[in-house]
């Protein structure tokens, strides 16, 4: 039932969106009926509450996580409902006139994240599984920080909502540590169990980070010192949304939770100290605050951070006159604090003006506005017969009747003091006094402006007089829900002279007097520097400020652009983790002592590839370090040769070769003295921290020569290669047919290298494209001789191809030697004579060649249902078995992948070349 | 003869890492080739060299005999072709950079660290 209602809700706020577009100057109307539905649902549902019942509505959302999607309505959750639904309402209506101005996009933006703001606040406060509480929780916080910077041209708007956001969901983030931590102590995640087994949590190890947690959360959220200062800020949002979201439903959120958790708080010692202290500090800030600012907006939402104050030490209160005034006072605060918000608005929206200083005058331009502006005033002010003298009575009676001592009450009356000379400036001053400072107005009143502060604050007034219906479904209930059993209840206006009587005279004398010099003490006050000096806004921005360095040293250290560094420190980590895993697995390493007959050629050979390298690093031209290179990779081809690897002796040979024709080119264009770019030190540390590398890893060469090999898989595949895939060269077969998965990845590695070089090296413009590649004359005899060697690599490229299933060669190998057939035209001819050889162009080749790999898996995937399971074909030719397989496909498709990729390299590098 | 294997495969290492800590790219890239060819020497290794024969199964038989282990040259052989592509990607580009920048000095090529930086791109426009 109560999912439904948020369903609908969900849906209506997105709904909104094109909605709003579709109703056009009269949205806010039709809008309305959204919050105003769900308002009479839960009226509706009250009846059932007041019977002393509630509604639950649970279902799994992670239930390995202990998660659950548990929703209920009690009577304190139907007062905020009713609060949330009722002003939303009222704002929809009053956003839609006071918006008119604005283009239909920003009103549909506007209405959208109004919604959601509301159906994300019936959510925090219906959610019993914390969890998704603190989902809703946050939700609100984005969806304020999206309204403050409502404005986003406005740097001072973005501001305010970066720092409401920093404020609130970092508070959001201790409430979900709590959150968590009370889960993991009680199993549980469910908020009514966590109340009901208040001792148990009370008495648990985790109690104080519980309770910071919790208190954070809701101090943020609830604007208590010292984190109130996000609140005045947030005033760059809206009107409505000031109305809405920063003083009648949103702020209170931290007040609902710690009045949740009173019973918890209750049990732990000092936990209502603190609550008191933070209370008190953050009615003092509110009240100097508001005497001191200047604006109307300002002063509102300083009373209004004063007013939390109050609410925050009421819920610290014992006794059950607390818990009364608690929701008497949320009650009665939202209702004539969001009227003098709209009323705000509406001077603002006609006048122009923010400063109170400047207004004056306004009632007779405003007539309405001004009207409701002093109901709510004198209900703020606590003057009989309205709502806000009611609840300011349970006030000091929860004071009188609690442990407390004077001290509260204190400061409750000077707080209250300056509330009631705050709602006289408020209203006489703008609207009733200083006549002619405004002489006219933008906008006049429309009735979508004045309904909403009207109707609100004459709820003020008709509530207190005739109470009965909402004190019997909707007040009662709260605070028996707050105290988990049903409490007497009684709102009448008068009980005679009693000392709460007295205290409210008291109140309002000073209230009248503060009203009366608000011009010199609100002077005095602005002018002095220390309140200015100790801000805490300041020590915000401080922590700001302080951040961002540490964040550019940091950077500055870690990011520095010298690409070395970031070598030296994966190799030095590398090194680290193999020293460490050595190390850790306590091995002794083994050497091989019998090592076997020497081969004195062998040693010469290996030999001369490490001097090659020891060269490389020793020579001061490039061209003598490729060549150095170059000499160790021929040295490893040889040695691959030695021993029993010609399939890989012949692809290094080709590499190595076609490397030196590729990498010449880059040669050619830049600067082939290079002398070293590393100073003398830093040169002996990097030959350290090589030579660390290279002795580990001759140690672990070492230990596992002489380790006894296992050669479990490579039986395997000697056992089935012909058997099963009829090849008789093992190291072919494993590659296109055993792993012929692996070695298409590899193919596409290498084909897509094929889409870099075109990136890098291809032609620039159409130009380039259309004159070619200029090439310089070779030597005669090799210009004479490229048809030959073309025609015989190329030849000699697909008997490799071909016979490398049972022979040495195979798909690389081929496609290397026809890619160095080409190198040669290239070198002799010039790109173009090559390019006209191959008549397609290279990326064609290179994307061709991996299409037909995979098209070679085809067959296998229809017939046996494996991809790349080759399938045999027995043919007669002249008289001659021949087997042949999709195996040659595969390959092929391999050559013709890395020829198409050599290519697009040799022919960009070459175009590079000649520009 | 496996000692000076690993020695010269240990060594070539050394040498490869030492050049791609150069800050000359060109230099990098080099050492970055050497070091693939270094890798692959050690993978080879595994095999344990046991044998000079190849892989290739003898006419009329039908499985291996005594050979080299085709395993690691399967590994190796592509590892070749992949180093080769890769050496030949960096190539182009630090020609790219090169052109773009008139330096080869890895400390003096700033495109990629300005890219987040607003008050650089303002420079450029």
């Amino acid at each position: 039932m109560i999912s439904t209602l948020l369903a609908i809700s969900l849906a209506g706020s997105i709904a909104a969106w094109p909605l709003s577009k579709l109703f056009g100057r009269h949205a806010g109307w039709g809008l309305a009926s959204l919050p105003a539905g769900l308002f009479a649902g839960f009226v509706g549902l009250a009846t059932t509450i007041e019977a002393g019942g509630r509604i639950s509505d649970r279902s799994a959302w992670a239930p390995t996580l202990g998660i659950e999607w548990s929703l209920r309505l009690d009577g304190f959750a139907l007062l905020f409902c009713l609060l949330v639904t009722g002003i939303g309402t009222l704002v929809v209506i009053y956003a839609g006139a006071y918006l008119a101005g604005d283009s239909l996009r920003n009103r549909a933006r506007f209405f959208t994240l109004i919604l959601l703001f509301m159906t994300s606040m019936l959510g925090a406060v219906l959610a019993d599984d914390m969890i998704v509480m603190f989902v809703f929780w946050e939700a609100t916080s984005i969806l304020s920080f999206l309204l403050i910077g409502f404005d986003a041209d406005s740097a001072s708007a973005r501001r305010s909502a970066l720092m409401s956001l920093r404020v609130t969901a970092g508070g959001g983030l201790a409430l979900l540590a709590a959150i968590i931590m009370i889960g993991s102590t009680l199993g549980t995640y469910s908020m009514t169990e966590t109340i009901a087994r208040a001792p148990e949590i009370a008495q648990s190890r985790w109690i104080q980070p519980i309770l910071a947690g919790l208190m954070i959360g809701a101090f943020t959220k609830s604007a208590q010192f010292p984190f109130h200062f996000w609140l005045p800020n947030a005033m760059q949002a809206p009107t409505p949304a000031s109305a809405y979201l920063h003083s009648a439903t949103m702020v209170k959120l931290g007040v609902y939770l710690l009045a949740r958790f009173e019973p918890v708080i209750g049990q732990v010692p000092g936990g209502r100290d603190v609550l008191i202290a933070v209370a008190l500090a953050t009615m003092l800030t509110g009240a100097v605050q508001a005497l001191r600012a200047e604006n109307f907006k300002s002063v509102l939402a300083y009373s209004t951070v004063a007013s939390l104050g109050i609410l925050m030490m009421l819920v610290a209160l014992d006794g059950p006159v607390a818990g009364v005034a608690t929701v008497g006072f949320i009650l009665a605060h939202a209702l004539y604090k969001a009227t003098l918000f709209f009323c705000a608005g509406n001077v603002l929206h006609a006048t122009g003006l923010s400063k109170l200083r400047l207004m004056g005058g306004l009632g007779r331009f405003l007539p309405v506005t001004a009207a409701a502006a002093a109901l709510a005033s004198l209900s703020m002010a606590g003057l009989p017969p309205f709502l806000g003298f009611i609840s300011k009575e349970f006030l000091f009676e929860a004071q009188i009747q609690s442990s407390w001592n004077a001290v509260p009450v204190a400061v409750a009356v000077i707080v209250n003091a300056v509330i009631v000379g705050v709602a006289g400036v408020v209203t006489l001053r703008p609207f009733f006094m200083g006549r002619g400072k405004v002489r006219e107005v933008k906008h006049r009143e429309v009735p979508g402006l004045v309904a909403a502060p009207l109707i609100l604050a004459l709820l003020g007034l008709v509530i207190s007089l005739d109470s009965d219906w909402i004190s019997r479904s909707v007040l009662r209930p709260a605070v028996s829900s707050i105290y988990g059993r049903p409490v007497e209840l009684k709102v009448a206006l008068w009980h005679g002279v009693t000392p709460i009587v007295l205290l409210s005279a008291i109140v309002v004398g000073i209230g009248a007097l503060i009203f009366t010099f608000w011009g010199p003490i609100h002077r005095r006050l602005s002018t002095q520097s220390a309140l200015h000096r100790f801000d805490v806004e300041h020590a915000y921005d401080g922590m700001l400020r302080a951040l961002d360095r540490v964040a550019v040293r940091a950077a500055a250290r870690v990011h520095h652009g010298d690409l070395r560094g970031y070598i030296r420190v994966v190799i030095a980590g590398a090194l680290g983790f193999a020293i460490w895993g050595i190390l850790a697995s306590g091995a002794v390493p083994r050497i091989d002592s019998g090592t076997g007959a020497m081969n004195a050629g062998a040693v010469v050979i290996a030999l001369t590839g490490l001097a090659g390298a020891v060269a490389a690093t020793r020579s001061q031209s490039l061209l003598a370090a490729m060549i150095a290179v170059g000499l160790s990779g021929l040295v490893t081809a040889l040695l691959f040769m030695m021993n029993g690897a010609p399939d890989l002796a012949l692809t290094q040979f080709a590499v190595e070769s076609l490397m030196v024709v590729l990498l010449t080119v880059m040669l050619f264009i830049v600067p082939l003295r290079a002398p070293s770019t590393r100073t003398p030190p830093e040169r002996r540390w990097d030959a350290i921290l090589s030579a660390a590398f290279a002795l580990v890893m001759l140690v672990v060469l070492l230990d596992m020569t002489a380790a006894a090999p296992r050669n479990d898989v490579s039986a395997f595949f000697g056992r089935e290669s012909y058997v099963a895939a009829f090849g008789k060269n093992v190291v072919n077969v494993i590659l296109v047919d055993f792993r012929g998965f692996d070695t298409l990845g590899e193919t596409s590695v290498i084909a897509l290298a094929s889409i870099i070089a075109w990136s890098l090296l291809g032609p620039r413009n159409a130009l380039e494209a259309r004159m070619g590649i200029r090439s310089g004359k070779a030597a005669f005899v090799l210009a004479f001789m490229s048809p030959v060697f073309f025609w015989l690599l190329l030849v000699m490229s697909v008997i490799i191809l071909l016979r490398g299933h049972n022979e040495i060669g195979g798909g690389f190998v081929g496609g290397l030697t026809a890619a160095l057939a080409f190198a040669i035209v290239s070198l002799a001819r010039g790109v173009e004579r090559a390019r006209e050889r191959l008549r397609l162009h290279p990326l064609t080749l290179a994307s061709g060649g991996l299409l037909l790999a995979i098209v070679s898996g085809m067959p296998g995937l229809l017939v046996n249902g494996d991809f790349l399971s080759h399938i045999w074909i027995d043919t007669q030719i002249l008289g001659v078995s021949v087997k042949q397989g999709t195996t040659l496909l595969f390959d092929l498709g391999v050559y013709i992948a890395v020829l198409g990729t050599v290519l697009s390299f040799l022919f960009g590098l070459r175009r590079e070349a000649a520009r | 003869m496996t000692t000076i294997y690993a020695i010269v495969a240990a060594g070539m290492f050394g040498c490869g890492l030492y050049m791609v800590l150069s800050r000359n790219l060109v230099r990098m890239i080099l050492g970055l080739s050497l070091l693939t060819t270094a890798v692959n020497l050690v993978l080879f290794q595994t095999g344990r060299m046991r044998s000079g024969q190849p892989p290739l199964i003898a006419e009329g038989a039908t499985t291996l005999g005594n050979s080299a282990d085709p395993v690691p040259q399967a590994l190796i052989l592509t590892a070749i072709v992949i180093g080769f592509a890769l050496t030949v990607v960096m190539a182009a580009l630090a020609l790219r950079a090169y052109r773009d920048h008139a330096t080869l000095r890895s400390d003096e090529i700033h495109s990629a660290l300005d890219l987040g930086d607003s008050a650089a791109e303002r420079n450029d426009r």
